[in-house]
């Protein structure tokens, strides 16, 4: 596991030092699976860590909130946190998952039933 | 803006049981990337949750949450999210499991017990979920139907055994899973 080779402090740490110790996002709830855009890189930089500058320049693709956190390398909630900043500052939009499992229709059903059989 | 288009999807499966029970383990044999196993600090709302006595309002809460992904396309992927099914992190659960195509409780035959937190979650909520018994070195091999009545899970529930470790055995239980939600599905319907 990468996280043994890893002499950076423990993910708590971390995380307090990146969120201020905050636990929950601001603003509205959103999906582990939303999907993340940069709409814009920040004119001014002032408040924004370098964990922060990191999730835009990985949402310029358009990047689920899980992927980010693994790209980042922090927990989930650390993650979610961060993204509902970049959110406030309206640097990023995050959009409900494509599809919900109200809308999985038939076709979607065999189409991950297939691509399961051909892994 | 691969995800704006309406033939990009992406699916959440979960993967839940009590402690030690293979939920890691069953990730990572599946998933592309090393799966991301993170000590996820759970909110204000959670740590109040656990805290009965009003003592240690200040202590935070913390859970394991693995993550992993299966690319089935481009444009089409699983995420797959492990974390125990324990009552306190009962929370994390319900917002993990909004638009969830599915469930898998692992279940240790040593310790069936601690699946059944799990399953009372899923039954309550109406989440397409399935058994997945992981058959530990030593185990001793258990009637099906024993342990589907030990856990109270209803005959249409698929119950099957499987080793945690075999991607194989992993792709069937997924497999076995989205065949179950496609037929919740269509029952509801
Ligand atoms: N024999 C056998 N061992 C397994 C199987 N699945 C997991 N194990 C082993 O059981 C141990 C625990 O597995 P984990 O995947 O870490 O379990 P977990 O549910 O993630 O545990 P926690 O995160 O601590 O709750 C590991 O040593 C695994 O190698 C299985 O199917 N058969
Ligand atoms: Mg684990």
């Amino acid at each position: 596991m990468a996280a043994d080779e890893d002499p950076e402090p423990g993910p708590l740490v971390r995380m307090f030092a990146v969120t201020g110790g905050r636990a929950r996002p601001v603003g509205e709830a959103f999906d582990v699976i939303a999907v993340v855009t940069t709409i814009g890189m920040p004119y001014d930089q002032a408040g924004l860590s370098p964990e922060h500058l990191a999730a835009l320049r990985v949402a310029t693709r358009p990047t689920t909130v899980a992927d980010i956190g693994t790209r980042l390398r922090l927990p989930l909630n650390i993650t979610r946190v961060l993204l509902s900043d970049l959110r406030r500052e309206g640097l990023v939009s995050i959009d409900p998952p494509a599809a919900t499992a109200g809308v999985l229709n038939e076709r979607i059903y065999q189409e991950v039933l297939n691509g399961l059989r051909a892994l | 803006m691969d995800y704006a288009r309406s033939d990009t999807l992406a699916i959440k499966i979960l993967i839940a049981g009590g402690f030690g029970v293979g939920k890691t383990t069953m990730v990572s044999a599946v998933s592309e990337i090393q799966p991301l196993s993170t000590e996820e600090l759970l909110s204000d709302r959670g740590a109040r949750v656990d805290d009965t006595s009003g003592v240690e309002a200040k202590t935070t809460t913390t859970v394991a949450l693995d993550f992993g992904r299966i690319t089935l396309r481009e444009g089409l992927w699983i995420y797959l999210f492990g974390t125990p099914g324990q009552d306190r992190f009962w929370f994390m659960w319900d917002e993990l499991a909004i638009g969830a195509l599915g469930a898998v409780v692992l279940a240790d035959t040593r310790r069936l017990g601690d699946a059944f937190p799990a399953v009372d979650f899923f039954e309550q909520r109406r989440i397409p979920y399935m058994v997945a018994v992981n058959l530990f070195d030593g185990a001793r091999r258990h009637d099906p139907a024993v342990i589907r009545r030990a856990l109270a899970v209803p005959g249409h529930v698929p119950l099957v055994p499987c080793d945690a470790r075999e991607r194989e055995s992993v792709k069937e239980v997924l497999l076995t899973l989205v065949r179950h939600a496609r037929e919740m599905s269509r029952v509801g319907a």
